[in-house]
């Protein structure tokens, strides 16, 4: 949220000229209204490369371009480029673009936000404009704001961007703190001093398993995590990452969600270290009767893999699991992901050896003797 | 082939557990060829009494026992690894606890030892009931035990520990010795678990080891095969998870039904071949079996105390020395002096009738008990009166127990008792009902907790239930079982489908509900899912009342209560007295004691020199027909009954109440009634002989006692042989007889056949309905102290109604009321306001009082406790601090919850420290987070001047710039708070659209001409489809919009349009034509209806252009002639939900539940020959009515 400590990646304008909105916020949509694959996503970035080194991915289907530095050299002003953009993305890719303009990526993504698919739609400089572009949008459409905030916000009345930038600052302050309150006090007057970080990398990555009916076994419930932490773990070792923290959503049949997340010891993408984690967030729910619809994990606060440092340890077997995940990696690199899995997530036919105990038998509750 | 008697037999009464009715399960033993059968419910005897009766209808012998759990001798060391409290859900029912089955042997003392340990296994303080082993103690003889596979010795069994099982069946010989059984059950479930062959063929083979002898059981749950899946849905529902679809190994077996002698046979013959034996052992198996039952001889006559009658002791209720009977007389003796009646031969000579037929049935002490009761209550300033026929006894009248005098008013002591009648008779008391429980307790305190119980109540599985429960084992989405429950009107189970098929606002339901769903929710109808306290039966009994019925506790208040429903009850010879919460006589207390604290004048609502019978303004308002709120008189179908028949003598009272019955308008006797009493007829009797009795009702047979009188004047015949043959008119099978021995009688005593005809036709019309007179002029009392209230202290009657909400309608509405009714409504305040509603001086005030004679207007204070969430402590902390000065004063004194400090700060409560109610929200989060980061720190000193005199706000809250509420966000928040719209009508905000649409507010209506078009609006006050006489269904809602009510009847053929529109939506907009049958009766019948709502909003969004398309999408059926026409057969005029809000009604008509056809008939055909509509008199689907704070949508706007 803060701005970082360094120069502008745009060159300064010239002291005295007006100065000219300039970033685009790129939304990419296929002409049938799918998503992009992320495949064509990596080339669209390519395209938006032609006119600017300035951009930002927001995967899975938007960009943020700074084009300042573009304009002269292209003659256009930002409309004109984003015409450009767009041209070239249905001519080179079929993909329909919604491109939003503004003087800073906060105007720029509102901007999109409005437009209609296909749209460009650009805010115009100066205060009065933008404060009009502003007045009426609900304070949720605020990059920032999260439903949290807003409900905080709305609450005391403050449902509108435009009573938001009314609100006495030292008011806004009361309410969200101090920090907060200064930043959504700016973002409500169309002040974002957030620069476009190039080439930034995706801050998290999640899987989801859904159940087909109320799940109450936590055995099951358990094999569905394996599954998902060893995907993830896959995914991020595959894409150089490794992960911070660990976040746990488990959703019911009533559509309402449970979210715990657990800081893991170090960044990490090593299977058996995000299953383990994933299997303390779910057990320190201590679900029993609850009727569980799906689980999904999360792997946040992404980070370079090159920075995750391993604790050495004298045990082999540790050695040992991270050696053998490095060759898993390399048979499903030829052989597909579904070349080797967990021994428990292969089908449920798998489950051999003693059957189960029959119902009375089976103590439901704490203090139960087994017999 | 030798019989076989099932000893282990779970009925529906064993919660959620069994699949049948006890009924069900006697009848299918004796068609299978059994002669006995045992009950073994789980934890408890509630069905016993049902099951004894109906084992003697089917001709079998009833055993008793119960299935409880049991706990461990020596407590466990409890495991030190607790289990982590679960985020979501709650945590497994613990169902661990092993379970023995408990048989009566030795007749009553069987039975007794049998209550006292169900009591036992209640009394303990877990969640489930659990027998200590120290109850089990105290009470080993006249029981046999079965030890199954469920208990500690079967558990160790199908663990393979047979050494374990030697060691645990010690202390169970030691107790019972020779009447310990093993039990053997086999479901053929694989494994050696509960039901596997290879535990009953171990549980054999140890029974031969150890000398025991054993028994062969089925452990059943249901009578039929194919009752499986049923018996799942039943688990789940109890342990609260869906069925387990990754273990069909723990679903039910589907073999626990009540199998015959020659299957049972066959499975024991299995079981000895499986545990090595010859075929003599299955033999020996079995004949064990039969041995066992034949010891359990328990009679329910003679043991259970079946037709018995058992009264306190006499000297508990005054009677010592002398007998009940002399005490009974001269206290009946001192009551005529006491009320001047000891010159009146007529009252002496009919008291003496009474008390002999009282000796003669041996109720004397009966009598004492109530008055005993009576008076203990009255000695704590509640108010108190009785109900029913009761009030028809003189002896009642003169022990105090009812008010109204009956030779006064011509009331009968035989319509309540006589020689011929075989029923115990029936007082019932009405009390408040806020101060209910304080009576039970007087009770319990007055006579000895081994003497009294409460009463309980099963809650039955009915269809809305039904559909929760199955998609919830099914694991259906939530949200949509939510919907599919609330889509059905309040039917029973089983008829669900057929109400599918029927139903025009349930289409589309059937299919959203899927194949498997339907079957089971009738598989679950009428199974007890609950068990409740009665709301009104107390048990008195004699000292061993624990020894006759088991008893729990009950949750709330810790009473003891009888497993036994009020029919049970009934059965077992238990005297029952009920006593009613009434909320309309608390209302009455409140507002009797609001005037008292205000003004300073006390007023008895029960004394004629205060309030005056035959006072002109009461008749006045009542005439008015604007009784909302007034007792018994308010729905919708009583207003344009009193406006009709303009009351004016409380004789007029009498009648319109009784008249209001489903049975009077079946009969169609308003509609002769009112043209005689406006003379539009002339008033003709069958015989002149017949005028004396009917006089007072034009002709028309109105009261219970009119027929009796009938009868005895015809025939000759005494009244209590009268009041025989008025009850046997209502059974069907009785009636012929009646009807010769009528026409005989008559005819004897010279009596012409066509006036015998004639007589008959109006005694056969009449059947059963009608109402005793003496419950009549029971209930007119308090309608008539109500509307006396409503007439001269406005502002106090509504401050009672809305402390105590007696009525049908939602609060709201008795707030719009008032406002019509020129009562000032001033707003929340935590300086002024109190923790129940009261009466504030608005203007004037030099005298006393708040009657319109006066210069004084009072002004009604809304109450703190109407705010959501709050508790009554926190209520009470607000009110005992007043006043505050500050914000942060009311903080810290009164210490509010800050949702609930929130809530009040946005319906203005909060308005005297700081305009802007948003600051103040502002202000108090900011109270809140510093409370919390130092709790417990130093208060900040009261800024308050130390003598308090001034009121004043000193510092108010300073402004942060906030945008304070708007109009719309205050009545927002009122409605959500508070659930009434308080400064304002809700419907004044639609005003301008209304307008647009050129809808009639309610008060133009009464201009409106018969048979105009005309559209209305309002929010939905009332919905009913009661049953009416020309079978069909009917749907009667009342509007509210700011300038009054406005009742709309929708007949059958618009349903297919608006049905659901009309059940589901909150605000109407409807178009019908006016109908007029009065000055005073005016509905509109409906023809098409919309959502007001949703039709605002389009406006908001689209304005007018949208609302037309909505308007246009509706197929105009132009029903609105159709139903005008036949508008006229049928007054809108019956509903018994009036009873909903204000007790229950014990007459026969008015409990009675139209018989929806087994095939989809359209009609039902009455026994009096009248046809009902199958789903009428039900309460419709949707919910019930519109709170306040269902009416408002939350703008994203508002807080909250």
């Amino acid at each position: 949220m803060t701005p970082a400590p360094r120069p502008p990646a745009a060159p300064p304008d010239p002291p005295g000229a007006p100065r000219q909105p300039g970033m685009l916020h790129v939304r990419f949509r296929t002409v049938d209204g799918t998503p992009v694959s992320a495949g064509c996503f990596e080339q669209l970035l390519g395209l938006l490369a032609q006119f600017t080194p300035v951009i930002e991915a927001l995967p899975p289907d938007a960009a943020l371009a700074d084009v300042r530095g573009a304009l002269r050299y292209f003659d256009r002003d930002a409309t004109g480029l984003a015409e450009l953009v767009r041209l070239r993305a249905l001519a080179w890719h079929g993909v329909r673009c919604t491109i939003g303009i503004g003087a800073n990526p906060l105007l720029a993504r509102m901007a999109a936000q409005g437009a209609a698919p296909g749209e460009i739609r650009a805010v115009p400089e100066g205060a009065p404009a933008v404060a009009a572009f502003l007045d009426r949008r609900p304070v949720s459409a605020l990059h920032g704001v999260g439903p949290a905030t807003a409900r905080a916000l709305c609450a005391y009345g403050l449902d509108s961007v435009g009573r938001i930038a009314a609100a006495p600052p030292a008011t806004l302050q009361r309410i969200l703190g101090a920090r907060t309150g200064r930043i959504v006090y700016e973002r409500a007057r169309g002040i974002d001093p957030t620069p476009v970080t190039p080439n930034a990398a995706a801050r998290s990555m999640g899987a989801e398993h859904r159940f087909g009916h109320d799940e109450l076994d936590p055995a099951r419930r358990r094999r569905a995590l394996l599954s998902l932490a060893d995907g993830l773990g896959a995914r991020m070792r595959a894409s150089g990452q490794a992960a911070r923290a660990l976040t746990l959503t488990v959703r019911y049949a009533d559509r309402s969600t449970t979210t715990r997340t657990r800081r893991l010891d170090g960044p990490t993408a090593h299977g058996p270290a995000l299953t383990e984690a994933a299997y303390a967030l779910h057990a320190a729910l201590g679900l029993q009767r609850a009727r569980v619809r799906s689980v999904a994990l999360r792997a946040e606060d992404l980070c370079r893999a090159e920075r995750a440092a391993r604790q050495l340890t004298f045990d082999p077997s540790d050695d040992k699991a991270h050696r053998i995940e490095a060759a898993v990696d390399r048979a499903r690199a030829r052989f597909g992901t579904a070349s080797v899995r967990p021994a428990a997530t292969l089908g449920q036919a798998s489950r051999t050896g003693r059957p189960p105990p029959p119902p009375g038998a089976r103590p439901l509750g704490p203090g139960a003797n087994r017999p | 082939m030798p019989g076989f008697t099932h000893l282990h037999t779970a009925s529906g009464f064993s919660l959620r557990y069994g699949a049948s009715h006890p009924e069900r399960l006697a009848e299918r033993a004796a068609e299978r060829g059994m002669d006995a059968l045992a009950l073994t419910d789980r934890d408890g005897l509630s069905g016993a009494v049902r099951f004894a009766k109906a084992a003697a209808e089917a001709g079998i012998r009833p055993l008793f026992g119960s299935e409880l759990a049991v706990a461990e001798r020596a407590s466990a060391p409890t495991p030190t690894a607790r289990r982590r409290t679960p985020v979501r859900g709650g945590a497994f029912l613990d169902e661990s606890a092993a379970r023995a089955v408990f048989l009566a042997r030795e007749g009553a003392a069987g039975w007794a030892a049998l209550c006292r340990l169900v009591s036992a296994a209640h009394a303990g303080q877990g969640e489930q009931p659990v027998l200590p082993w120290s109850a089990l103690e105290a009470a080993t003889d006249g029981l046999t035990v079965l030890l199954g596979p469920d208990s500690e010795v079967g558990r160790a069994l199908a663990a393979g520990r047979p050494d374990r099982a030697a060691r645990l069946l010690g202390p169970w010989r030691e107790l019972y010795g020779e009447a310990l059984r093993l039990e053997v059950v086999d479901h053929g479930r694989p494994g050696s678990g509960p039901g596997s062959p290879r535990l009953a063929a171990r549980t054999l083979g140890f029974a031969v080891d150890q000398g025991l002898r054993a028994v062969l059981t089925n452990a059943v749950r249901y009578a039929d095969p194919g009752q499986g899946p049923v018996a799942d849905v039943l688990d789940s529902a109890r342990r609260l998870v869906p069925v387990d679809r990754h273990r069909p190994e723990a679903r039910d077996s589907g073999e626990r039904w009540l199998k015959d002698g020659a299957t049972m046979s066959h499975t024991a013959e299995r079981i000895a071949e499986a545990a090595g034996f010859r075929r003599g052992l299955a033999h020996r198996l079995l004949a064990m079996t039969e041995e066992t039952a034949g010891e359990c001889l328990v009679d329910p006559q003679d043991d259970i105390g079946l037709g018995r009658i058992h009264f306190p002791e006499p000297r508990l209720v005054g009677a010592g020395h002398r007998t009940a009977a002399r005490v009974l007389r001269s206290r009946c003796a001192a009551g005529m002096v006491l009320r001047g009646y000891d010159h009146d031969r007529e009252r002496w000579a009919r008291l003496h009738d009474e008390l002999r037929t009282i000796e003669r049935l041996g109720y004397p002490s009966y009598f004492l008990t109530v008055a005993q009761v009576v008076d203990d209550i009255r000695e704590m300033g509640i108010r108190v009166a009785a109900r029913g026929s009761g009030a028809g006894s003189l002896v009642n009248h003169l022990l105090g127990i009812a008010h109204a005098d009956p030779v006064e008013h011509g009331l009968l002591m035989e319509r309540f008792l006589s020689e011929r009648r075989a029923a115990l008779p029936d007082i019932d008391i009405d009390v408040e009902s806020a101060r209910r429980l304080e009576v039970y307790r007087a009770i319990f305190d007055r006579f000895g907790a081994e003497r009294v119980a409460t009463v309980s109540m099963p809650e039955t599985y009915r269809v809305r239930h039904a559909v929760r429960d199955v998609g919830a084992a099914l694991g259906m989405d939530p949200a949509q079982v939510d919907r599919l429950a609330k889509a059905f009107p309040h039917i029973r189970a089983r008829d669900a489908r057929a109400a599918l098929a029927e139903l025009p606002e349930l289409r589309g339901v059937r299919e959203a509900g899927g194949e498997q769903l339907w079957p089971l929710v009738e598989a679950l109808d009428a199974l007890p899912r609950g068990i409740a306290m009665h709301p009104c039966g107390v048990l008195l009994s004699d000292a061993t009342l624990l020894d006759r019925t088991p008893v729990v506790p009950t949750s709330g208040e810790g009473f003891a209560m009888s497993q036994f429903d009020k029919d049970d009850v009934e059965e077992m010879g238990l005297l029952k007295l009920d006593v009613l919460g009434v909320r309309m006589q608390s209302a009455m207390a409140h507002a009797v004691a609001e005037i008292g604290r205000a003004t300073g004048r006390r007023i008895d609502l029960d004394d004629p020199a205060q309030v005056p019978p035959g006072d002109p303004a009461t008749y006045d308002l009542i005439r008015s027909t604007e009784t909302l709120g007034c007792f018994q008189i308010e729905s919708p179908g009583q207003r344009d009954l009193v406006g009709r028949l303009q009351p004016a003598t409380f004789h007029d009272l009498v009648v319109d109440i009784s008249l209001f019955r489903p049975g009077p308008v079946a009969a169609d006797m308003v509609r002769p009634f009112i043209e005689a009493r406006h003379g539009r007829k002339a008033i003709r009797y069958p015989h002149p002989d017949l005028e004396e009795p009917l006089r007072e009702t034009y002709g028309v047979v109105v009261f219970h006692e009119q027929i009796i009188e009938l009868l005895r004047i015809m025939t000759g015949c005494g009244r209590d042989e009268g009041d025989e043959k008025r009850r046997a008119l209502s059974h069907p099978e009785l009636q012929g007889r009646v009807r010769a021995w009528f026409a005989q009688r008559a005819e004897r005593r010279g009596y012409a056949p066509e006036v015998i005809a004639r007589t008959w036709e109006i005694v056969e019309a009449f059947g059963s309905y009608g109402f005793c007179k003496a419950h009549a002029v029971a209930f007119a009392v308090p309608t008539y102290q109500s509307a006396w209230l409503k007439a001269h202290h406005p502002a106090a009657f509504y401050a009672g109604l809305l402390t105590h909400d007696p009525g049908m309608y939602p609060k709201r509405l008795l707030l719009a009321d008032a406002r019509r009714r020129g009562v000032p409504v001033l707003p929340l305040d935590v300086n002024r306001s109190a923790v129940a509603h009261r009466i504030e001086l608005v203007s004037g005030g030099a005298s006393r009082g708040d009657g319109p004679g006066d210069s004084a207007v009072w002004g009604l204070r809304l109450a703190l406790s109407d705010v959501h969430g709050m508790s009554e402590a926190e209520a009470q902390r607000i009110e005992a601090g007043q006043p505050y000065h500050s914000l942060p004063d009311l903080w810290q004194r009164a210490r509010p919850g800050r949702p609930v400090a929130e809530r009040l700060a946005r319906v203005g409560a909060l308005d005297a420290f700081g305009a802007n109610r948003r600051d103040l929200l502002l202000y108090l989060a900011e109270l809140h987070h510093r409370g919390r980061q130092a709790p417990g720190g130093q208060l900040a000193l009261p800024g308050r001047a130390l003598d308090g005199a001034d009121a004043e706000p000193v510092d108010p809250v300073e402004p942060a710039g906030l945008p304070d509420l708007s109009e719309v966000e205050r009545l927002s928040a009122e409605l959500g708070v508070l659930g009434m719209d308080a400064s304002r009508h809700l419907m004044a905000d639609h005003r301008e659209f209304l307008a647009e649409l050129g809808a009639l507010p309610a008060r133009l209506l009464r201009d409106a001409r018969h048979g105009e078009t005309v559209l209305v609006a309002g929010a939905k006050a009332a919905t009913q489809t009661p049953p009416i006489r020309s079978g069909r269904r009917v749907i009667f809602t009342t509007l509210d919009d700011s300038t009054g009510l406005v009742d709309c009847a929708f007949f059958d053929d618009s349903h297919e349009a608006c049905a659901h529109t009309i059940f589901h939506s909150w605000l109407l907009l409807v178009r019908g034509t006016v109908q007029r049958r009065g000055p005073r009766s005016l509905s509109v019948v409906g023809a098409a209806a919309w959502n007001l709502a949703e039709l605002a909003e389009l406006r908001r969004e689209g304005g007018l252009e949208a609302v037309a398309a909505r308007l246009a999408e509706v197929p105009d059926a132009g029903a609105a002639e159709a139903g005008a026409g036949s508008a006229e057969a049928d007054a809108p005029s019956a509903e018994p939900g009036q009873g909903a809000g204000q007790g229950s009604d014990k007459e026969p008509g008015t409990d009675r539940e139209p018989e929806p056809a087994a095939a989809p008939g359209r009609t039902i055909r009455l026994t009096t020959g009248y046809e009902l509509h199958p789903w009428a008199d039900l309460q419709p689907p949707g919910e019930r009515a519109a709170t306040g704070r269902k009416l408002w949508h939350s703008s994203p706007g508002s807080a909250g």
